[in-house]
């Protein structure tokens, strides 16, 4: 048996239940009961968060994650995009958000469409050179996770980012979220994924960075971009900046 | 540290710190432990709000189950009381 929570779980649910009347009516102590009585629920909330782990291993995930990571890099690379990508809300692309990148350097989201086609290559502007590649981002996936999209406040954004970092994923502790003018400010406690020197991460951002943007976006119904993402004291820092 | 090791951790801490202050007043009576040991559990599960849909569903279902002991508990003792 490999799970840690069903061992401790088994353990102290058993130990608990017969050590109860032991104490009970042999010792006659109501406190030493008691103990024992908490043994058993505690053993028993373990038990139970045993059964919710995922069955798929963090070795497993790790593989999909970096497979479909490798892929979109080497997309980015070999056609030499440099620019950042830019998070749409799910009603821009036929109701499944996703990010683009535009191809050309110098590229203005002026005249941005409503509804972008759900190509690999999508023209998002009436000038010629408005192309963009859009790719699915680990953000967009987790969207799915959510209950209910979050309203257009700090507050929502705050508890949706933390409910899939902390809650879903558990790779973070706390998030903070604050919206000063066009800039969502997003600080992360112990988070246990960083930022990386890789053509990915410049392009789309880390996965954390990813999922807050992504988080964003829908909940503000703009498109966002990762406008900087920075480890400092401990802490997680990404600035997304919401695009008019 | 994983969000379900800190929620095993806060129940054991909260749990033995109401047993003990409970012990320290001299409360002789286990279902005045049982009582107050389940409404620590049910306060400390409902603040975990941001856990998984899976980790939730596991943790509400031994809550209904807590609640349910814990009313027959109340219910015993209002008779006691009546009679």
């Amino acid at each position: 048996m490999k799970n840690p929570y069903k061992v401790l779980g088994i353990i102290l649910s058993i130990a608990g239940a017969v050590l109860a009347p032991v104490f009970y009516f042999f010792f006659l102590s109501a406190p030493l009961t008691a103990v024992a009585l908490s043994a058993v629920i505690i053993g028993l909330a373990s038990f139970f968060l045993a059964n919710s782990r995922p069955n798929i291993s963090p070795e497993a995930c790790q593989i999909l994650l970096k497979t479909g990571m490798e892929n979109t890099a080497a997309l980015l690379e070999e056609i030499g995009i440099r620019n950042k990508a830019i998070y749409l809300p799910a009603r821009m692309r036929d109701g499944y958000p996703q990010a683009i990148v535009p191809i050309n350097d110098h590229y203005t989201l002026d005249n941005i469409k409503d509804k972008l086609p759900g190509r690999l290559i999508v023209r998002y502007g009436p000038g010629a050179d408005d192309m963009a590649i859009a790719v699915t981002t680990p953000g967009s996936i987790n969207l799915e996770m959510l209950e209910h999209i979050p309203g257009p406040n700090a507050y929502d954004i705050e508890s949706a980012i933390s409910y899939i970092l902390t809650g879903v994923l558990d790779i973070a502790n706390s998030v903070k979220v604050d919206i000063t003018g066009s800039r969502v400010n997003v600080e992360i406690k112990n988070a246990k994924m960083g930022y990386e020197e890789i053509w990915y991460y410049y392009c789309l951002g880390s996965p954390l960075a990813s999922i807050a943007a992504a988080i964003s976006s829908e909940a503000l119904q703009k498109p966002v971009r990762i406008f900087e993402e920075k480890e400092q004291a401990g802490k997680y820092r990404i600035v997304l900046e919401v695009l008019a | 540290m994983r969000i379900y090791n800190r929620l095993i951790i806060s129940l054991a801490i909260a749990l033995s710190s109401v047993n003990i202050f409970l012990a320290f007043l001299g409360q002789d009576d286990i279902s005045i432990y049982f009582i107050v040991n389940a409404i620590v559990y049910l306060i400390i599960t409902l603040l975990y709000v941001y856990l998984n849909p899976r980790a939730k569903f596991a943790l509400n279902s031994l809550s209904a189950i807590i609640f349910v002991a814990f009313l027959a508990v109340v219910t015993m003792e209002v008779i006691e009381i009546l009679k």
